[in-house]
């Protein structure tokens, strides 16, 4: 466990991660993010740094393997000390490994021998495989819902749905974490799901485009040419 | 041995108020740190910030208080008493205060977001308080039997 009091400051310069959720518009833009990021210590910005690249998809090329997204996970968990933080990446591991297997399930494969994840699940998952929900209702009751929407061909549906729990995940480690490095941590990996959030909305998309192509352009129209060119 | 007793004795004496100096400095710096943070995304409400970060600063008054009432000849026979409740109420305080420190970072965190809990976000750190006045009253009380 990180010194409770290590980034006081830190985390009360950050709007609250609610509010996130409900603006119109991200209070607190990437650049501004890291920008205040930069009061972490070197050794925390690494371990921050390692469970991005993993956590987040845009991170993986198009034509990442299983095995290779697998090891790059379990390469990361072997970098982040803190056990509440193992703990979270653990769980979204969970949840990816059911997701991956619920997709493989339905192009009709058979139950995976390879690495097609890891965690508590993986073995539990191929010994279940005729299972609708590879008996895991009870551990992960969104499982059900998970499925209706990939058997109903609803891709957006099923990622607000995984945002959505984990963010859940999320806010429920970060109830013991208050002002550490934990505490941090949770709050970018928060930003990063409320960022998903907003790209899976493309009318709010094209509607924050708008506005910045608007804004660059009042720039340049109050921009002095002449004393330029003088 | 007596200079041991002597010793522990006046060690005693400024323990409150060494330890109540020292909870009070960590406190206001907890605090301090997040009311910092807090006015670099707020707009306003500033002052209330610096107020609410200053709030541990109340441990090392009682400390000093405490001192003053424990202040006499040391003597072999009150050398014990003097020690026990010095030290003691020194590390009562010293709780108070850093913790103190925390419920107010955690109030300011909150108050920025939502400044209409102000008052409502400030009542740990109110009780944490109460349980600094009774060590500082019984500290008082208690010395009185001390000859």
């Amino acid at each position: 466990m990180s010194d409770q009091d290590a980034y006081i400051a830190l985390i009360s310069s950050l709007p609250g991660s609610e509010r996130l959720f409900v603006a119109k518009q991200p209070p607190l833009s990437r650049l501004r993010l890291d920008r205040r990021l930069k009061a972490l210590t070197p050794e925390d910005a690494k371990v921050l740094k390692v469970m991005e690249h993993a956590l987040n998809w845009s991170a993986y090329d198009m034509d990442v393997t299983d095995a290779q997204a697998v090891l790059r996970c379990k390469q990361a968990l072997a970098e982040i000390p803190q056990s509440s933080l193992r703990s979270l990446f653990l769980e979204r591991m969970d949840l990816r490994t059911v997701v991956a297997a619920l997709r493989l399930r339905g192009q009709g494969g058979n139950p995976p021998s390879g690495a097609y994840g890891f965690g508590l699940w993986s073995r539990h998952i191929p010994a279940n495989w005729g299972d609708p929900d590879f008996r895991l209702s009870t551990a992960m009751p969104w499982i059900k819902e998970a499925r209706q929407l990939l058997e109903a061909e609803d891709p957006l549906g099923l990622e607000r749905l995984l945002l959505s729990v984990s963010h859940t995940q999320l806010k429920r480690h970060a109830a013991r974490h208050l002002f550490d490095f934990e505490a941090v941590a949770i709050y970018v990996l928060i930003w990063n799901i409320f960022d998903r959030w907003a790209q899976s909305n493309p009318q709010n998309a094209a509607a924050r485009f708008e506005k910045l192509a608007q804004q660059a352009m009042s720039n340049v129209a109050d921009f002095d040419f002449e004393r330029v060119s003088a | 041995m007596n200079e041991l007793v002597l010793t522990l004795g006046w060690l005693g004496i400024y323990a409150p108020m060494a330890l109540g100096a020292a909870s009070s400095a960590i406190g206001c710096s907890i605090a301090g740190m997040a009311s910092i943070g807090a006015m670099t995304e707020t707009e306003g409400g500033y002052g209330r910030f610096v107020g609410v970060s200053a709030f541990p600063s109340t441990m090392v008054i009682y400390g000093i208080v405490i001192m003053f009432t424990l202040n006499r000849d040391v003597t072999p026979e009150n050398a014990g008493g003097l020690f026990g409740i010095g030290i003691l109420s020194g590390i009562a305080l010293m709780y108070c205060g850093i913790w103190q420190g925390r419920a107010c970072a955690a109030a300011i965190n909150a108050t920025k977001e939502k400044p209409e809990i102000f008052g409502l976000a400030l009542a740990p750190a109110a009780i944490i308080e109460g349980f600094g006045v009774f060590a500082f009253v019984f500290a008082l009380v208690i010395s009185a039997g001390i000859s």
